[in-house]
């Protein structure tokens, strides 16, 4: 086993390194950074943390946290609604299966900036450009894919038995999706919100283009700590910003590793 | 079908139809308005309808040609390496993860990382003064590349785009392991096969249909590439990290050419809807 965890210890420290060095920088004070770039921290501080979590007029990083909460939680429930439905219908009477299914399922696989320019000009017009709700919607778009693959696998998977002796007591179809259906597909709609709140979060394209005051996302916004004005980059500052900016889907991915390397799995194997 | 049953998936299929109508229906009919029209941010709600002149102004710009070479080039070459180091690393870490489950949550921290997050901590990574990298590369060598300089960019993001989703290839090969049948590994291991003989004639076989899909899944997402290279080093020196995603936010937000951004964005869309049907036809021939 040696050199396995030789090896597992390598690959480890060689794909994190900028997750690594970015955690190490965050624990610096501004005058070590300058003065030494190693991984090895001589005089850990809070300092970072201080300044960033201290609210400024200019770059408040509650706002950005906010503001991607709010998307994020749009773009990874919504695709459950509409998804769910459709899935029993797919499932269970193989209606769009033929068109609708692929057409979802194949979203994943295009350019999102196809989408963005023309979602920037439908809402300017309908007044969605720079807000929450505008954001969460297009998030939403591209979660539909993973939320629709793993909901149709989920139902497909429950014994029709349950279900037709449900029907037979004459209950009718919506209280049997609610009632019956939903329960059982609550480990895919877990899955289902982990994955789409991760992606959502993560996502940059969107927030770059649809937002630039009030609904900016916490990847937009943590890019703005690393714009120069004048005194270049705070790379103390700027670091414990990317460590707040990518502790949510961190701790959420870690936590549920074992549905994600799953979901991971679903998405690329049934595309 | 009985007409009640036809109303019943009507009504559980119309949320999605709805939601897909309202925001990408409407945006579809928008960017081919726009992609034949003569448009500024000044004159947006008066397209005037000029034909192919967008498509012909893309075409015959050689930053386009430029942008979608780097993206095939930088799709091709990211996929292949990570699936190669993905499937290396799956079949020899095999046997510790299955009794650390835990190494496999180290592993994939990268992916649950945003790609433009990524990017940023590649900025102070390979920092000129600040960076730890080019520091230990002085310390030992005496000397550090300019690694975002014209004549290492290229290398660079290929690199950084590599070791954020080799982990995602790993996941992929590490599950098709798993699920090789292990009477499969035992009859072989008492024919007192060589592990190497193992790996190529059983493991190698079953493995390879999640080759397929791992390449094409990695190929599309590195074609597609935008936010890491955007916040590592935005279009790179002369341009020279213009991948089709940049170079389209550039065209529509940097220079305010929105009848060209639409049109490069339509042909964009053409080639990854080719790109799709090819990939499918590829990977179910393979796997069934």
């Amino acid at each position: 086993m040696a050199p396995r965890w030789m090896v597992f210890s390598i690959a480890a420290l060689v794909m994190n390194f900028p997750v690594i060095a970015t955690l190490v920088t965050a624990f610096k004070s501004p005058g070590e950074v300058s003065r030494n770039p190693s991984l090895w921290i001589e005089a850990p501080t809070l300092e970072n943390f201080v300044t960033v979590l201290t609210i400024s007029d200019r770059l408040n990083i509650y706002h950005y946290l906010w503001n991607s909460t709010v998307a994020a939680l749009i773009g990874a429930v919504l695709p459950m609604i509409v998804a769910f439905p459709l899935a029993w219908v797919i499932a269970r009477r193989g209606v769009g299966r033929a068109v609708l299914f692929p057409l979802v399922v194949n979203l994943r696989a295009l350019p999102l900036i196809i989408f963005a320019i023309p979602l920037y000009m439908m809402y300017s017009v309908a007044g969605l450009l720079d807000t929450r709700l505008g954001l969460g919607l297009i998030l939403a778009v591209v979660n539909l894919p993973l939320a629709l693959m793993l909901l149709v696998n989920a139902v497909a998977d429950i014994p029709t038995e349950i279900e037709e002796s449900a029907q037979i007591d004459g209950a009718p179809l919506g209280r049997l999706l609610w009632h019956v259906v939903l329960p059982l597909c609550r480990p895919a709609m877990v899955t289902t919100f982990v994955f789409g709140f991760i992606t959502a979060w993560n996502e940059f394209l969107f927030g770059l283009m649809l937002t630039t005051r009030e609904a900016v996302p916490m990847t937009v916004g943590a890019s703005f700590f690393f714009a120069t004005s004048g005194g270049g980059v705070q790379w103390g500052v700027a670091a414990a910003v990317m460590v707040v900016a990518a502790l949510p889907p961190l701790v959420l991915g870690l936590v549920m590793y074992r549905r994600i390397t799953g979901s991971m799995v679903a998405g690329a194997v049934k595309g | 079908m009985s007409k009640k049953t036809r109303r019943e998936n009507a009504i559980l299929a119309s949320p999605m139809v709805l939601f897909l109508l309202a925001i990408l229906g409407f945006p579809t009919v928008l960017s081919i308005v726009y992609g034949f029209s003569e448009t500024s941010f000044e004159t947006l709600t008066r397209p005037e309808f000029s034909g192919l002149a967008n498509f012909a102004d893309v075409l015959s710009d050689p930053t386009f040609w430029q942008a979608a070479w780097f993206s095939l080039r930088f799709g091709l070459i990211t996929a292949l390496l990570q699936c190669a180091l993905g499937l290396a690393l799956a079949v020899y870490l095999a046997p510790l993860v299955e009794r650390h489950g835990w190494t496999v949550a180290v592993l994939i921290i990268p992916i649950m990382v945003a790609p433009a997050m990524m990017g940023l901590m590649y900025r102070l990574v390979l920092h000129e003064f600040a960076g730890p990298l080019p520091h230990y590369l002085y310390a030992w060598f005496g000397t550090a590349p300019s690694f975002l300089g014209p004549a290492h960019v290229f290398k660079t993001v290929v690199l950084a785009e590599t070791l954020q989703w080799t982990p995602f290839a790993f996941v992929l090969f590490l599950t098709a392991y798993q699920a090789i049948p292990s009477e499969l590994r035992e009859a072989a291991a008492v024919d007192s096969a060589r592990p190497w003989d193992v790996f190529r004639h059983i493991e190698w076989p079953l493995m390879r249909p999640t080759l397929y899909v791992a390449l094409f899944v990695r190929f599309i997402d590195g074609f597609r590439v935008f936010d890491n290279i955007y916040t590592l080093v935005g279009a790179g020196p002369g341009g020279s990290t213009t991948s089709m995603s940049i170079y389209i936010y550039e065209s529509f937000l940097r220079r305010g050419e929105i009848g060209k951004a639409m049109a490069a964005a339509i042909l964009l869309f053409l080639t990854a809807f080719l790109l799709l049907a090819f990939g499918q036809r590829l990977t179910k021939g393979r796997t069934e």
